[in-house]
This record gives structure tokens, sequence and C-alpha cells, in this order.
């Protein structure tokens, strides 16, 4: 038999009994509806996220922070106590925070160009003038770069400026981001006591909130934090030991070296990161919940997959003078088993097609109502819940192929083996 | 004669293991000459099927040789017989198996389908088959439209689609009354006749027997008995002194009488 004839064949086999077919055809649908679904929903959040990060121009950095709980798998209980461990060592390191000497140690590494700190700055409140007092913390000044802006840019790191979150207009009685460009924000900084000194700055942008989590608080200039980190180290007995978050350390050539950098980082128990390093990092989770979503599809198209055994089993079953006969006329083994493996195909080639189209269908659709600027996810910048992805798209499609194709193995094997003599027996 | 088409030698066949055992056929030893026609006629249960299944490639013998053209075909691949089923015979079966899903003629190409030809020379030569059979105006038709006589033309259309060498036919009047089974029987000793085909036919119908050019007479999983030669019309009628008419009553070879047909 030609596999045109074969083709034919199955297809209007499997049209024979329309009912039977649209019921296991339905089983097939749901599973690709809900695949299609879920691996469109990480395609969405990792095309926003790549979206997001990708326009920034600070590929050359790594950002760096003290390794956190270093070897602490290996660790039980506390560590000992060293007294060779100098307390300024010390002071950087047990607090998660980098000492003096960690951004001196980054500073001399090699290929490290310059290094920028980023200091923890308290905050009691913020105020507009003659306004109201509010709440609120600041956002790293280093993460000026991540942020989208609505209006203005990012801070000049060495005057005292700021930014504003995109919610924050009404604070300011404006309507419109450009509106508030201009305005004084003051800052106020508690010392070691208590005690409050104000601090103004100028907001020189408004920012909207990204999928990273940053632009949802003001952002500081570094010098406006290190004025703030200054007011809030005032007051303390004796000198308090220099201190710092992260350090953003510039690189020269950073797609050679790297490694090397990260390597010499890892040796001085520092921990070094680039934009991209935590982008991996962020898209690692969507991926993982992605799987886990997929994983609950994978087990609706299983569920499917019996469908497609019962069906064929049973057409199988009715069919068997039918196969008796084109057995004896002389239809081979193979020929026989490949017309049922194609019916399963078509059943699985009709639920993935329909399937995939409508879990496209809702996921844009949901999408659009989602993320539109008055739906409930209108707020995020560039938030996409849904992507078209094709190679994910083409996945799974061969992926229902391939379980159709597998379910229908033990049917078209019984079919194949069917003995005509048997099959054409007169009843 | 010229040598033989179908040759068997000591052909048994038995069904079942140990006590259940059973014989069905105990070394048959005989030979189907190229466009002879025969008749395997015996009672129900005397093994006339089994020992068509064998020479048509369908089953394979317990012990013994069934040779095509004078070679053995036990040492055959089963893709090879297949291939032999389809290209060397044609079936017909009392049963008909038209698939009622599709029209006649997509019921008389089925070989033809099965054996790789495009569409389009299928249906030409489907259409030949069925004008010689008077069928023609009914290709179209779904194959459950058809009466009994024009089912079984049908089936014998599709049985020749191939140009066989070999028909087997299997009861191929056991479910059509008499005037029909006349048309049939005729029809299939014509095309026997005038293509060389050899015919090897399992009945219970005398005059169907009686027209083929030699008889097996089967009984209990053996020949028992061989008759040569067309009996003359109305042989068997004198026999029984039946009256003369259009529709003949239905008669049997003796001694299979009544009971014989399953
Ligand atoms: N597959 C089988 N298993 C066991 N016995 C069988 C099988 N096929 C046929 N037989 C037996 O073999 C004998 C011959 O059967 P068959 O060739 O069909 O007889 P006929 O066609 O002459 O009526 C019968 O007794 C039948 O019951
Ligand atoms: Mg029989």
């Amino acid at each position: 038999m030609k596999s045109v004839d074969l083709t034919r064949s199955a297809l209007s086999n499997t049209l024979r009994s329309k009912l039977r077919t649209a019921l296991t055809v339905v089983a097939i649908v749901i599973g690709a509806f809900t695949l299609t679904l879920t691996s469109g929903l990480g395609a969405g959040i990792n095309q926003t996220v790549d979206r997001v990060f990708g326009g920034f121009g600070v590929e050359d950095t790594i950002y760096v922070v003290p390794q956190m709980e270093a070897g602490a798998q290996e660790q039980d209980g506390p560590p000992e106590y060293d007294p060779e461990a100098g307390a300024e060592v010390d002071s950087g390191f047990r607090t998660g925070m980098l000492s003096a000497t960690d951004v001196e140690t980054i500073q001399e590494l090699d290929h490290v160009a310059g290094v920028d700190t980023e200091v923890a700055a308290q905050l009691e409140y913020v105020q507009t003038t003659g306004g109201n007092q509010y709440q609120a913390q600041f956002e790293y000044a280093l993460n000026d770069v991540l942020a989208e802006y609505a209006a203005g840019g990012a801070p000049d790191r060495s005057s005292m400026e700021a930014t504003v979150p995109e919610d924050w207009l009404e604070i300011f009685g404006a309507a419109d981001p450009e509106a508030v460009l201009g305005e004084t924000l003051i800052v106020a900084a508690p010392n070691a006591v208590g005690q409050i000194t104000e601090v103004e700055a100028e907001v020189v942008g408004v920012t909207q909130g990204t999928l990273a989590g940053v632009g949802f608080s003001p952002i500081p200039s570094v010098a406006l934090a290190e004025e703030v980190a200054a007011v809030n180290a005032d007051g303390y007995e004796g000198q308090l030991p220099e201190s710092y978050i992260m350090a953003a350390a510039e690189i020269e050539n950073l797609a050679e070296n790297e490694d090397t950098v990260k390597a010499a980082l890892a040796e001085e128990g520092l921990w070094g990161l680039t934009v991209e390093d935590q982008i991996a990092m962020f898209e690692a989770v969507i991926d993982a919940i992605t799987w886990i979503l997929s994983g609950f599809a994978l087990i609706a198209l299983l569920a499917a997959s019996f469908g497609i055994v019962n069906t064929l089993l049973m057409s199988v079953q009715e069919r068997t003078r039918e196969i008796g006969l084109m057995k004896a006329l002389g239809m081979s083994r193979a020929k026989v088993f490949t017309l049922f493996s194609m019916e399963a195909v078509l059943i699985g080639v009709m639920g993935s097609v329909a399937g995939i189209g409508l879990g496209l269908i809702a996921g844009f659709v949901t999408n659009g109502l989602l993320t539109a600027d008055d739906g409930p996810l209108g707020g995020f910048a560039e938030l996409s819940l849904f992507g078209l992805d094709p190679l994910a798209i083409g996945g799974i499609f061969l992926l229902i192929l391939i379980i159709a194709f597998l379910a229908g193995t033990l049917p078209a094997a019984r079919a194949a083996k069917k003995d005509p003599i048997e099959a054409l027996r007169y009843e | 004669m010229s040598t033989p088409v179908l040759e068997t030698e000591n052909l048994v066949k038995v069904y079942g293991r140990g006590p259940a055992q059973f014989h069905a056929l105990k070394g048959l030893t005989f030979g189907i000459h190229r466009g002879e026609s025969v008749a395997i006629v015996g009672k129900s249960g005397s093994g006339k099927s089994t020992l068509m299944h064998l020479l048509a490639l369908l089953d394979e013998p317990t012990s013994g040789v069934v040779a095509l053209d004078g070679r053995p075909v036990s040492k055959l691949k089963p893709k090879v017989v297949s291939a032999l089923r389809n290209e060397t015979f044609g079936f017909v079966f009392q049963q008909f198996f038209l698939n009622p899903h599709q029209t006649v003629l997509e019921n008389v190409t089925l070989p033809l389908k099965i054996a790789g030809v495009p569409r389009a020379e299928r249906d030409r030569r489907g259409m030949g088959a069925l004008e010689q059979l008077e069928m023609a105006d009914k290709a179209k038709n779904r194959a459950t439209d058809l009466s009994g006589g024009q089912k079984q033309r049908a089936c014998i259309a599709r049985a020749l689609i191939n140009n066989p060498d070999v028909v087997f036919a299997d009861e191929p009047t056991g479910n059509l009354d008499s005037a029909t089974s006349e048309t049939v029987e005729d029809i299939l000793l014509n095309l026997q006749r005038e293509h060389g085909i050899t015919l090897v036919v399992v009945t219970h119908d005398e005059d169907l027997a009686g027209k083929c050019q030699r008889r097996l007479i089967m009984q209990d999983g053996q020949i028992v008995d061989e008759h040569t030669g067309v009996l003359p019309a109305g042989a068997g009628r004198q026999r029984r002194a039946a009256p003369h008419g259009a529709s003949r009553p239905r008669r049997r070879i003796l001694p299979f009488g009544r009971g014989a047909r399953r």
C-alpha cells in the first residue's frame, strides 16, 4: 500500500466513528491546551525579563557580595572562634556586609577597572516640601541602571538626587510624571540615638516597577545614600567600621575575564554576579515553575494516551474482519501496523492542533486583559504573561505525536498480529 | 496436462496440542494443474476449508509440503508470502467480506490498493472488472446496497482484479438462492475457461461441483475419492428424478446429503 493510500485510509477510518474519535481528541486537546498555556506563561515571563534587562549598558559590571554562609553545608554547629581573624575583616564577613578591606581587595584584582560601593542607608521618613511625611526605604543606589523610567532618568551619582516610583505622583499633587521632575524630596535620616537630620534631594526621574523588583521605591544617587549612611553612623561611640551591602566592580573586557575575576573573588570569600547571572537565576526559577506546571499537563496527556489505546483497541476489535481480509489479500504485517499507528498519530495531530490553537488564543487574550493599562497587572512595566515560543510549540506538537504513536503501538501490534483465518472465520 | 500449479505432499494439519489434538488433515498428496477447475467437496468438518487455507498460503501445515509452480513455499518469509497472495491469488468468500463503508469500486480495487497501484489505474481496472460482471452501473454504490448476487459478483470482480493465476472460492454460492447461484457458477466457470485461470472451489453445491473438471471428495481429513470430467447438466437431477423447471431445487452430491451445510 502506498503511503498516500495508507494516510487516506487512516483518515477515513478515524472519521468513521466520529463521536468516539471526537471524545478521544478532546482529551488530547485538554493536555495540549494546558501545555501550551504553561509553556507560554514561562516564555512570556522570560521574554519580559530579557526585554527589561536586555537594554542595559552595564554588561561590564560584576556585582560583588560576601559569600553567604560559605561552607554552611559541610558545617555542623557554629564555626569555632578564631582569635587570629581580625575584627576589621570579621566586621564585613559575618554580617553579610563587605568590609573596607574587601573593597580594597576587589580593587586590586586583575582586570578590575573601578569599584562602586553600596552603603546601607536607613530612613525615618520622607516628605514633600510642606507636605505629609511618608514611610519609605531606599532602593540600592547601584540599581539605577536596572530601572525603567517613565520620565527623566537615573540620578547623577555624585549629586544629591533621587527618583520616585510612578505611584508617588499623587503625593506631589502631579498628574503626569514629567511634572514631578525638579521637585524636592526631603529625606529624614536618623542617627545612632534617633535624632533626625533632613537631607534634601532633587527628583530627577520617575520609575516604573519592573519584574526584577526594581523601581518600587525611591532610588537615591550614590552621594545621597552615602550622606544618609553618614548620618546613620553618627553618634556611635568610637569608630564604626566601614561596611557595604554590595560593590559593583567594573571589569575590563568582561566577556573574556569574567571567569578569572569570579574565581579570584571566590578565593577571597566573595561572590560575583553579572546582570546576566541574575537574569539566569530569575529565569531558572521561572523555568522550574513552568516545568512543574507542565508536569500536570503531561499527566493529563498521559491520561489522554490511554484514551487513544482504548479507542483503537475497540476499533481493532470491530474491524477484525476488515483486517483479516486485508491480510488475506496480501497486506503485510508492517503495513497493517502502520495503518493503525497512523490512526493514532492522526488523533494526536487533531488534538494537538486544536489544543495548541486554543491555548494560544486563550493565552494571548488573557494576557491582553490582565496586563492592559487598567488591568489587574497593568502596573508592571513591559510585563507580558504569555509569549509565543515557536520551539516550545513545535516541541509540544512533536511530543504529542510521539505519545500518540506510542499509545497506538499496542492496538496496532494487535491488529498486525491478527490471523486472517481466525479473523475471517465464518460464524 | 501441464505441470501442476499447486502440489501437496503428505499434507498434515493438526489443531491443538496434547489430548485435545485434532488431526484436521491426515496426509494429503495431490496436484492441481494450471487452468484446471477443481471442486473440493465433503461433509462439514471434513477439512475442506483447512485444505483450501493451506493451498492459498493463508496457513502453514503441521507437516508436509505445499509447492507453488514446483517451488516449496514453507521456507518463504511472511512478507514474500503476502506478496504472493496479493499477486497470484484471488479469493471469493461465502460471506462476501465487502467493506460496508466503501463503494463497490473501492471494494473491488482493494487488492490493487494493497499492491500499491496508483489510484487512477486502480479505478480504470476496477471499472473494467465490474463491466465484465455487468456491475459497472453499481460502481459508486455502497457495498451494502447490493443484493446477494450482486455482492458475490463484486467479490468475483475483486478476485479477478489482479489477474490471478489461481482463484480460491470457499462456498461461493453458500449464501445465494438457487437462481443466483446458477448465474454465479456460470460466471466463475466461464472466467476460468476464458482466462485460463485455475479455479479451486470448496462447495456443497452439486451443480457447481459437477461443472468443475475434477472433484476431490473429502472425509475426515482425507481424500476418499476423486471424480474427473464435467458432469452433464442435470446428471444429479436424473438420479433424484426432480421435476424440470426454471427454479430447480438445490441438490447435493451423494453421500453428503442433509445437514451437510454448516
Ligand atoms: N483453529 C482451529 N482449531 C481447532 N480446530 C479447528 C480449527 N479450525 C478448524 N478446526 C477443526 O478442523 C476440522 C475441519 O474444519 P474445516 O476445514 O473448517 O472443515 P470444513 O470446511 O470441511 O467444514 C473441523 O472439525 C474443525 O472443527
Ligand atoms: Mg468450511
